[in-house]
Parts: C-alpha cells; sequence; structure tokens
C-alpha cells in the first residue's frame, strides 16, 4: 500500500537529497514525487511504499520530521507515539 | 509532534570587516571552544592562518581519522562539543568514519571542512569531493556556508543543533572563497525552541504500567548520559529498587558493584542480565534503541514483558519493538517525573523478584582463577580499573578486549566508559583516549586497545608525544583479529582465514621509537608490579601484554539467536 507524504522543507543546499536519501535508506521505495517551489521553500508530495511488511509509515513520518529544514509534514502520517 | 523550525537569522550590530576564517576562529572562540583537532590541507588554509595567535589549542593529529575520534570522546568525556576540522578531498574523506560513530553513538561533534571555491565545485577540481552528500547519511544536519556573513550563524547553528535534543554529528562545509571573503556583517543566530515537553499522562501511565508488574527491569541506554539523566535515573532505582540492565554505552550509569546492577546485556552480557531480560514483564526502556548486539534475535526478546519506553527521539520510538507506554521528551524531566510518582504511593512489591535477580548474579558471577602462567586478560583488566579508582576512564577500541573491558572493568562512573558501541570502529582507542584525557587532564586515562585496532591508528602515538599527553595504554595482543577468529572458530569450522597478526612489530620498541615509556608483561606474576608502574609514569607509557591467541570471551549469544541461548567456555 502506498501513501502520500506532504512536506513542506527549505531551499537549502542538500535538503532534497537528504529527504529521498532518507526514505529509500529507511526501506521505502519511492513511487512518485511532486515538486513545486515556494519561494525560499519547496512543497513536495512523496508517494512511497514499504520495502517489506516490517516498514511502518508512522516511523518513517517521525525520521522526516526530524530533518532540519523539514518545516511541516502532513498530519496523517505522524500519529500519537502511544500504541 | 514537534515540527523543527529551521534556524531565523537576523542581522546584527555591524562591525570591522573580517575574513570568512577569521570569523570561524573567532565564533568558535565566543562559544567557548578550547580545544580543536585538526589536520591542515589547501581548502582549509585560511583557517589555519586565522588559527595563529588565537585562544583555540589546536591538536595537529597524524591523519584526520584520529581528530574526528578525539573529538567525539572529548566530547563524550566533557559534556561539550567536540570540534575537528580537515581540508577538502581526502583530509575531509578520512573524517568520515569518525562522524558516523558520533551518529551512531549520538555525540556532538562540529566537524569543519574547506573545499575548493564556489566556482569551482561541481568540475572535479583537485581535491574536490561533495562532502556534503557524501555525509548526508550519517550526520544530524550539515550547512553548505555560502558567504562570510553566514559564517558566525552557521557556526551557532551547527553547535546548536550538534547538543540540543538527541545529539550528533554536524558538518559545516566551508568554500575557500567564503574563507578569504571579507564582510562587516554578522548575521546572528536566534536558538529555535524544539524540547519536546514530557506527557504526565504518559508518566501515569508509565506508573501503572510498573504498578501492575511483578517483574519490572530497568534497560538502561546510552541516552541516560548524554540526556545528563545519571542521577535522576539513580534516584530512580534507589526509590523503587527495581533491578537494571545496561547497553554497553550505557555502563557506568549505575556503579558497576551497585546492588541490583545486573551488568550488561545481549551478546556478550552476563548471564544475571541476559536471563532477567528474558524473564521480565515490563522492561522500563531508558534511553536505549533496540540494538540487535543488546536484543539478540529481536522477535524472542523478553518475549513475556510490557514495554515502557522513555526517548527524546521520538522516531526511536516504536521503531523496532512497539512501546505500551511512550514517554517522548528530556530523559531527565521524564525520570524525575516518575521517580516523584512513585515515591508519594506506597513502595514496589518486588523482593522476590529482586532477590532471583541478585541470586542469579551472584551465582553466574565471573572467576578470575584461570589456569596456567599466562597473563589473564580479564584479571588484569579488572585489576587495574579497581587500581586506578573511582577516576579510571577506559577508552577502548573494538574486540575481544574490549568486551572483556566492559565486562570485568570497574566504572563508576557514565563518562568512565568510552567506546564505538554503535559503530564498533577499531581504531578507536587510541585517539579517544587522546580526546578524553585533553578534555579531564585529571582523571586516569587508559586506551585498552588489541593488537589489530592499535595499529588502525598507531600513528597517534607521535600526538601524544608532542603534546606529552600521559595517557596510559593497554596494548592486549594476541597476535590475531581475537574477536574475528574467536567467530571463525564457533561458527566458521575453525577456518582461521586472514587473521594471523603473528608478524606484529615489536610494540615496545614501536612506542619507544615515538619517544614513549613501554614495558612488556606477559606473565601473570608481572601483572600487578606493570600496573602500578604504569599508573605511576609520569608521561604517556604503553603495556604491551601478550596472551594466548586461543583466549575468547564468554558467555556468548551466538549471531541471530535469542538470549535466552547463551555460550559458556569450556
Ligand atoms: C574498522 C574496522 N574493521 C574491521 C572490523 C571488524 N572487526 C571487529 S573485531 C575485529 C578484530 C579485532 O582485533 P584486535 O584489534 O586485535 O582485538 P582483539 O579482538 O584481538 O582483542 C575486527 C577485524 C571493525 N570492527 N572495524
Amino acid at each position: 500500500m502506498s501513501n502520500t507524504i506532504h512536506i513542506q522543507i527549505d531551499r537549502a543546499d542538500g535538503s532534497l537529497q537528504r529527504l529521498i536519501g532518507l526514505v529509500e535508506r529507511r526501506g521505502f521505495h519511492i513511487d512518485g514525487m511532486a515538486l513545486a517551489d515556494e519561494g525560499a521553500f519547496r512543497r513536495i508530495a512523496l508517494t512511497v511504499r514499504g520495502r517489506d511488511s516490517g516498514r511502518c509509515m508512522d516511523n518513517l513520518g517521525r525520521q522526516i520530521d526530524r530533518l532540519f529544514g523539514v518545516r511541516r509534514i502532513s498530519n496523517d502520517i505522524i500519529q500519537s507515539e502511544a500504541a | 509532534m514537534i515540527l523543527m523550525t529551521a534556524a531565523a537569522f537576523k542581522p546584527s550590530a555591524e562591525t570591522a570587516p573580517q575574513s570568512g576564517a577569521r570569523l570561524l576562529v573567532s565564533t568558535l572562540e565566543r562559544l567557548g571552544v578550547e580545544v580543536v583537532f585538526g589536520y591542515p590541507g589547501g581548502a582549509i588554509m585560511p583557517v589555519y592562518d586565522a588559527l595563529a595567535g588565537s585562544k583555540l589549542k589546536h591538536i595537529l593529529v597524524r591523519h584526520e581519522q584520529g581528530a574526528a575520534f578525539s573529538a567525539d570522546a572529548y566530547a563524550r568525556k566533557s559534556g561539550k562539543v567536540g570540534v575537528c576540522m580537515a581540508t577538502s578531498g581526502p583530509g575531509a574523506t578520512n573524517l568520515v568514519t569518525g562522524i558516523a560513530n558520533a551518529m551512531m553513538d549520538s555525540v556532538p561533534i562540529v566537524c569543519i571542512t574547506g573545499n575548493v571555491a564556489q566556482g569551482l565545485m561541481g568540475t572535479d577540481a583537485f581535491q574536490e569531493i561533495d562532502i556534503l552528500g557524501v555525509t548526508l547519511p550519517i550526520v544530524k544536519h550539515s550547512i553548505l556556508v555560502r558567504s562570510a556573513a553566514e559564517v558566525p550563524a552557521a557556526i551557532e547553528e551547527a553547535f546548536h543543533i550538534a547538543r540540543s535534543g538527541r545529539p550528533g554529528p554536524v558538518l559545516v562545509d566551508l568554500p575557500k572563497d567564503v574563507q578569504f571573503e571579507t564582510t562587516a556583517d554578522d548575521y546572528g543566530f536566534s536558538i529555535p525552541n524544539e524540547a519536546p515537553r514530557v506527557d504526565h499522562d504518559a508518566i501515569a501511565a508509565a506508573e501503572a504500567a510498573i504498578r501492575a508488574a511483578k517483574k519490572p527491569l530497568v534497560y538502561i541506554g546510552g541516552g541516560v548520559k548524554i540526556g545528563g539523566a545519571t542521577g535522576a535515573l539513580r534516584a530512580f532505582v534507589a526509590a523503587t529498587g527495581i533491578p537494571q540492565v545496561s547497553t554497553l554505552n550505557a555502563l557506568g550509569t549505575i556503579p558497576t558493584d551497585a546492588p541490583g546492577m545486573l551488568g550488561m546485556l545481549g551478546m556478550h552480557g552476563t548471564r544475571a542480565a541476559n536471563h532477567a531480560v528474558q524473564d521480565s514483564d515490563l522492561l522500563i526502556v531508558v534511553g536505549a534503541r533496540f540494538d540487535d548486539r543488546a536484543t539478540g534475535k529481536l522477535a524472542e526478546f523478553a518475549p513475556n514483558a510490557r514495554i515502557v519506553h522513555f526517548d527524546i527521539d521520538a522516531s526511536e520510538v516504536g521503531k523496532l519493538r512497539s512501546a505500551n507506554v511512550a514517554v517522548v521528551g528530556e530523559l531527565r524531566e521524564g525520570v524525575e517525573a516518575l521517580t516523584a510518582r512513585m515515591r508519594s504511593g506506597a513502595a514496589l512489591n518486588i523482593q522476590a523478584w529482586a532477590d532471583d535477580c541478585a541470586g542469579a548474579a551472584k551465582a553466574g558471577a565471573h572467576r578470575y582463577d584461570a589456569p596456567g602462567e599466562g597473563v589473564y586478560a580479564p584479571a588484569l583488566l579488572k585489576e587495574i580499573s579497581e587500581a586506578a579508582g573511582d577516576d579510571f576512564i577506559a577508552a577502548c577500541d573494538v574486540g575481544q578486549h574490549q568486551m572483556w573491558a566492559a565486562m570485568h572493568c570497574r566504572f563508576a562512573k557514565p563518562e568512565a566508559h568510552i567506546t564505538s558501541g554503535g559503530l564498533g570502529a577499531m581504531g578507536f582507542g587510541l585517539p579517544a583516549g587522546i580526546g578524553a584525557k585533553l578534555a579531564d587532564p585529571s582523571a586516569t586515562v587508559v586506551t585498552i586497545a588489541g593488537d589489530g585496532g592499535f595499529m588502525m591508528n598507531i600513528q597517534e602515538l607521535a600526538t601524544l608525544k608532542r603534546y606529552g599527553i600521559p595517557l596510559k595504554i593497554v596494548l592486549i595482543d594476541n597476535s590475531s583479529l581475537g574477536l574475528v577468529r574467536q567467530w571463525q572458530e564457533l561458527f566458521f569450522a575453525e577456518n582461521y582465514s586472514e587473521i594471523d597478526l603473528s608478524d606484529n612489530p615489536d610494540f615496545v620498541k614501536v612506542a619507544e621509537a615515538f619517544g614513549i615509556e613501554a614495558f612488556r608483561i606477559d606473565r601473570r606474576d608481572q601483572v600487578s608490579d606493570g600496573i602500578q608502574r604504569l599508573l605511576a609514569a609520569d608521561g604517556p607509557c604503553l603495556a604491551h601484554v601478550v596472551i594466548d591467541p586461543r583466549d575468547n570471551v564468554w558467555p556468548l549469544v551466538p549471531p541471530g539467536k535469542s538470549n535466552a541461548e547463551m555460550m559458556e567456555g569450556s
């Protein structure tokens, strides 16, 4: 199952590489990507799918969220921590 | 959930024009940096030029990997941010292992690299490497500085990011034109507020889980010391009497010999610790990340336990094992809040469990009366840590000696044990000893290394000599890559492939060639005198300890097996 994550990120050197690298390294395929500039920021819609069933979308959301330069990430990805 | 906000920059008062390189040095001074580890080269020459006359003490290492490892250990011991620098290209790539090491163990370091001028970037210029790209997966953050005016803010931001929240390495890449450029502008840095607040409902849920448990156990990770929560955790343990186990990186958080401390868990953990984990019905995980060396086969790890997980990094909670109760935020705040709640209620009724654990620890205690005349490394390491007392700090390399040190040394404080836990990087021990000793000149810092790892950064003996750093080195020489040899013996049908180091140089002569006092210990009856000599030496000193290559580390959980399946040596 794929999910689309909406992210607003600074237009800093390496920011795109940082984001895409993280998603791939954490075990997700990128099925689609849309990108639009918004002045100092970029708005990105990433459609991603876990490489195997052990990959948790929530966790990916938290990992993206802790990247510096990420301003906003769609809330439906990050759910509450308590299980 | 906290959304990170990038630094907000604001212009500050005008100052006299300065070069980017000079601004770098003055910003480091302003931030209170005292020691910088580095190695010069073409693309960072303006910075080295600006160092002359500054308040910074620059330690010229002999390999950039040494600079990164030293900065890492300096940070672990001092609690400050470690700083290292290198030139572009090969200088920068030589830092990579050290950066990864700091990332894996959440150590705050700032690495400054020179780079070719911006006009040349992307042209495969001489010594050009996209070090920002190379290091992206192993840094907490990185910054490419585009103008001299941005230098102070970039450095301040790097320091802030390195030490805030879950600490980690930050790389600042400075193109050469930026170092030369002069500017009167200086963009101040305003610190973003991002510390997650501990959720008190979660604390209440943690309390309820603990009160409902019959066999609770504290699983202590390296995050406790990093988060300055050692005192808080000690108070929690004293208030509740819950037994504890520790990861490799958390050794010393609770003193090794404290009652209730069952020792290290995992692959080379103690029997008592691993059994307690497997038996427990509630694990209170504090600042640990369920590393596979600690958990063994994850699916069978602590099969009956509910999990209460404290971590500052939300992305660690539930990463490998889902938590029944998650407390995300500053560890100290969380643990203190929980302790207050535990104190205000009834005492826990877990005496039978605590007695069980203590009994298992006593029954499983290691014996040091090994047969033979040869040096028994566990006994030697135990003796040296006891002789050095509470000021003992071990900077360990990677291998069997590292596991023996973890299992048999006495650690009174969490900073007493400095090791490459997450990355397991051979070569760490010697430069780490240098960093730790510079951070705390009064401590008795002992590098514990194997013959293989010692050779990986042996050139740093020159650094010891030059600065007269009175580091003590215990070189445990088994003429082989011992830990690999042990695995080959146990899991590869004794096919000893490429682990023989029997043509090692004479390490005493090598040390003496660097101008360092050294002597050899190859019999058990020389150990006590040798330890006295080493500890009493005024300057740097190396004890070359020869042991039997067949000595193995026990107990051991075979790779991929559950922690319940410990192997014992004959
Ligand atoms: C840089 C690096 N290369 C390879 C390894 C794999 N490795 C782990 S332990 C070990 C053997 C270490 O031998 P030595 O330093 O002599 O210590 P001993 O195990 O004999 O105590 C090796 C090769 C590693 N951890 N780090």
